[in-house]
C-alpha cells in the first residue's frame, strides 16, 4: 500500500474520505439552514439509494446507470421525511426534532437491514472504473481519484446553483429570515421540500461513491455496521458541518477534506500518534464546539431564523 | 408555516410542589403496577430473565428522565454510563475479588469524572450541539476507555456471579424490583425538590431561569451528575444480570443505538416523569426480549420502536403516561366505554404476547 511518495498516496485517500464527509456535511447544512432542523437521519437516508442501487445492479441494469438512477429516486426518501413528519413540529421544538430524526433513521436503517436480509456483510459492485493511475510518480487508485474530482465538481456546481439562481436564492433569503421571505411571495414548504431533496440526494452521492467501492478490486461490502455507521461517517460529517458553524457550505465541504486529510495523514505519524486515528475526529469536535464556530458565520438575523 | 403546524402539546408545565394525598387515580394506577411487577411469575425462569431486563432498562431510563425529561439536554450517551458501571463492577469482582455490595458503589462513582467533563462541555452549549458532543463522546469513550484491556477485561470480558442471596432468577428479580422502585420514587421526588425544580425551569427557558437566581451551569452539571450515576448502577445490575460482560456492547455503533433505545424506552413511557421510564421499559424491553427469536426480530423492533418514538413524540409528547391520564379521564365520564376500552387493549397486548411465547 505504501509507496515511493506515501505522503501523496496516504494525501488521496484522506480526501477522497473527506470528500465524503464534505458531501454529507453540505446536505445536513442545506436542511439545517433552510428547515431548522439537524438531520440526524441523513446517512439513513443515503443507505436506502445505496440500497436501490444494489436492487437495480442485480436486476441487471448496467452499474452507472443503476447509480444514477438510484440517485434520482434518492430525494424520495428525505421529501417524505419532510411532508410526513417534519412540517408537523414547530421548529423552536429542538428536542422533539433532534429526537425524531434519530426515529426515521431507525425506520430507514432497519428497511435497509429488512431489504439485504439480515447478512452478516453484502456485496455491492462498483459503479466507477478500478486500475490506478500514476501522478507525480505515485500510483494512486482512479477510484479515490474519480471520487475527489466528482464531489469537488458537483459540490462547486451545487454551490453555483445556490448562489446565482433563483431557487437557490428563494432558499438562501428562507434561511435569512423566514418571515420577510414569505411576505416577499416565496413558498416556504416548497423551499423546504427543494432543500431536503438536494440533501438527500448529497447524502445518497456520498454513499454511493464511498460504500460500493470501500474493499478495492473486489467492490463494496454494506455490513452490519454500514447500516448504523456513526463512527465512521456520521460523526466526521457532524465535524465537518460543525467548521461551517452548520450554516456555511463552503466551511462545511472544506471542513470534510480537513476530517478525511487528518484522519488518513495520522497513519504516517509515529507510533503514540497514529493512535490516535480512531479519537482524531471526536477531538476535534469537542474543539470545535467549545470555539463555538457558529459565531465566525451566523448573522444575528439568522440566529432569530433558526431559533425561531 | 403556521396553518401546517398541529400545534404539539409540551410537556413542559411546572410540577405543583404542594404535597398532597394519593388520589383515585394514583391508587388505580399503583394497583396496576403491582400487577405489572407479578406478570412474570406463569412464565417462569423466561419470564423473570425479560422482567430483569426491563427493570434494568428501567433504572437506565431514569438516567435519561433525569437529564433529558427534567433538564431538556439531549444525551445520547446513557448507555456508555452503564458500560463504564459495568466494566467497573467486572474489574472490581473478577479481577479484585471484590464483593458486589462495594463494586456497586464504586460502579456509580466512576461514572463522576465522565459527567462532569461532559457537564462542563454542555453547559456550553444547546439542543442539537448537544445531542452531537454526546454521541461523539460516546464514540470516543467506546475508542479509549472501552478499548483499555486492564479495565474492560480484553475481548473475552470479565465473568462476574451474583451475590448469594440473589443467585436464583425470582430472587434477583425481587431485588431488581425493590431497586428500580427505590429508584424511581428517589427521581420521583427529585421533580419536585429545590434542584428538581430548577432543572425544569432550565428546561423550559434558560435565560428567565438565570433572571429568578437560578445557577444554570451547577444545574445542568447536576443533570449530568445524577444521570451518570443512574446509568453506573444500572450498568453495575446489567453486569450480574448478564454474567459475562464484553466491550463490544459499549463500542460503536452498539453503544449508540442502545442509548437511542433508552432515549425511545423513556419517551415511549413519558420523558419528564420517572414512572414514565419504568412504564416504558415494560412496554418495549418486554416486546424486545419476547419477540428476540422471531427471525425478522431485528427489523420488526426496528421499525416498530423507531415508529413509536416518533408517533409519540407528535400525538402524545407526554407518553404512556399521558395516555394512562387519558383513559383515567375517560373511564371518569364514561365509565363503561373507557374500562372497556381499557380492558381491550390490555388484553390484546397480553393476548398477543402469550400467543407469542407459546408459538416460539
Amino acid at each position: 500500500m505504501i509507496a515511493a511518495h506515501p505522503v501523496i498516496q496516504v494525501t488521496a485517500f484522506g480526501l477522497s474520505s473527506g470528500a465524503t464527509f464534505g458531501l454529507l456535511a453540505l446536505g445536513l447544512v442545506l436542511i439545517y439552514r433552510t428547515t431548522g432542523a439537524m438531520n440526524f437521519s441523513h446517512w439513513a437516508i443515503g443507505l436506502l439509494a445505496v440500497i436501490a442501487y444494489l436492487y437495480l445492479a442485480n436486476e441487471g441494469v448496467p452499474v452507472v446507470l443503476a447509480m444514477l438512477l438510484a440517485l434520482a429516486l434518492s430525494p424520495i426518501a428525505g421529501i417524505a421525511a419532510y411532508r410526513l413528519v417534519f412540517r408537523k413540529i414547530p421548529r423552536a421544538n429542538q428536542v422533539v426534532t433532534i429526537l425524531i430524526t434519530i426515529g426515521i433513521a431507525q425506520v430507514y436503517a432497519s428497511l435497509a437491514a429488512m431489504v439485504l436480509g439480515f447478512k452478516q456483510f453484502t456485496r455491492l459492485p462498483p459503479w466507477l472504473p478500478q486500475g490506478k493511475v500514476s501522478f507525480a510518480g505515485t500510483q494512486l487508485n482512479t477510484t479515490d481519484v474519480v471520487t475527489i474530482v466528482l464531489a469537488v465538481g458537483i459540490a462547486a456546481g451545487f454551490l453555483a446553483w445556490f448562489r446565482f439562481t433563483r431557487t437557490g436564492r428563494a432558499l438562501r433569503a428562507v434561511a435569512q429570515n423566514r418571515e420577510a421571505a414569505m411576505l416577499a411571495g416565496i413558498d416556504d414548504v416548497r423551499s423546504s421540500t427543494i432543500a431536503w431533496g438536494i440533501g438527500s440526494a448529497l447524502a445518497a452521492l456520498a454513499l454511493l461513491l464511498v460504500l460500493p467501492h470501500v474493499a478495492g478490486k473486489q467492490g463494496g461490502l454494506i455490513t452490519t455496521f454500514d447500516i448504523t455507521p456513526f463512527g465512521t461517517l456520521l460523526i466526521p460529517a457532524f465535524g465537518a458541518a460543525l467548521v461551517g458553524g452548520l450554516v456555511n457550505l463552503p466551511m462545511a465541504l472544506a471542513g470534510g477534506f480537513a476530517f478525511g486529510l487528518v484522519r488518513e495523514l495520522l497513519v504516517l505519524a509515529p507510533k503514540p500518534w497514529s493512535d490516535l486515528r480512531t479519537v482524531a475526529a471526536a477531538l476535534l469536535i469537542l474543539l470545535l464546539l467549545v470555539l463555538r464556530t457558529e459565531r465566525f458565520f451566523v448573522t444575528a438575523q439568522e440566529r432569530e431564523a433558526l431559533e425561531a | 408555516m403556521t396553518e401546517h403546524t398541529v400545534e404539539v402539546s409540551q410537556p413542559l408545565e411546572l410540577p405543583a410542589v404542594v404535597r398532597r394525598r394519593l388520589t383515585s387515580a394514583e391508587l388505580a394506577g399503583l394497583a396496576g403496577l403491582g400487577a405489572i411487577a407479578l406478570l412474570p411469575i406463569p412464565f417462569g425462569s423466561f419470564g423473570f430473565f425479560v422482567g430483569q431486563f426491563a427493570l434494568i432498562y428501567a433504572i437506565l431510563g431514569l438516567s435519561v428522565v433525569v437529564v433529558t425529561g427534567y433538564a431538556g439536554l439531549v444525551s445520547l450517551m446513557t448507555y456508555s454510563f452503564a458500560g463504564i458501571g459495568a466494566m467497573v463492577t467486572g474489574v472490581a469482582m473478577a479481577s479484585w475479588g471484590w464483593p458486589f455490595w462495594l463494586a456497586l458503589p464504586l460502579a456509580a462513582a466512576a461514572t463522576i469524572p465522565v459527567s462532569i467533563i461532559v457537564g462542563v462541555t454542555a453547559v456550553r452549549l444547546k439542543g442539537l450541539y448537544l445531542a452531537i458532543a454526546t454521541l461523539t463522546f460516546a464514540d470516543a469513550l467506546g475508542e479509549t476507555f472501552f478499548k483499555y484491556g486492564k479495565v474492560t477485561g480484553g475481548l473475552s470480558g470479565w465473568i462476574v456471579h451474583r451475590p448469594s442471596p440473589f443467585r436464583s432468577d425470582a430472587s434477583y428479580y425481587v431485588l431488581l424490583l425493590a431497586v428500580a422502585m427505590a429508584l424511581v420514587w428517589m427521581v420521583t421526588g427529585l421533580r419536585s425538590s429545590r434542584v428538581g425544580r430548577a432543572m425544569l425551569a432550565v428546561r423550559t427557558n434558560e435565560r428567565e431561569a438565570q433572571a429568578l437566581g437560578i445557577n444554570v451551569y451547577k444545574t445542568k452539571l447536576t443533570a449530568f451528575l445524577i444521570s451518570g450515576v443512574l446509568g453506573g448502577i444500572g450498568g453495575a445490575f446489567l453486569a450480574l444480570l448478564l454474567t459475562s460482560v464484553t466491550r463490544s456492547a459499549f463500542q460503536s455503533p452498539l453503544v449508540e443505538a442502545t442509548s437511542i433505545l433508552l432515549v425511545t424506552v423513556v419517551v415511549v413511557g413519558g420523558i419528564d416523569r420517572a414512572l414514565g421510564a419504568f412504564l416504558g421499559a415494560v412496554a418495549l424491553v418486554v416486546q424486545q426480549q419476547v419477540f428476540q427469536g422471531a427471525r425478522f426480530f431485528f427489523a420488526y423492533f426496528g421499525i416498530y420502536s423507531a415508529l413509536l418514538l416518533v408517533l409519540f413524540l407528535l400525538y402524545r409528547p407526554g407518553g404512556l403516561m399521558q395516555v394512562a391520564r387519558l383513559q383515567w379521564r375517560l373511564i371518569r365520564a364514561r365509565p363503561r366505554v373507557g374500562i372497556a376500552a381499557a380492558a381491550a387493549i390490555i388484553g390484546l397486548n397480553v393476548g398477543l404476547a402469550w400467543l407469542f411465547v407459546r408459538l416460539s
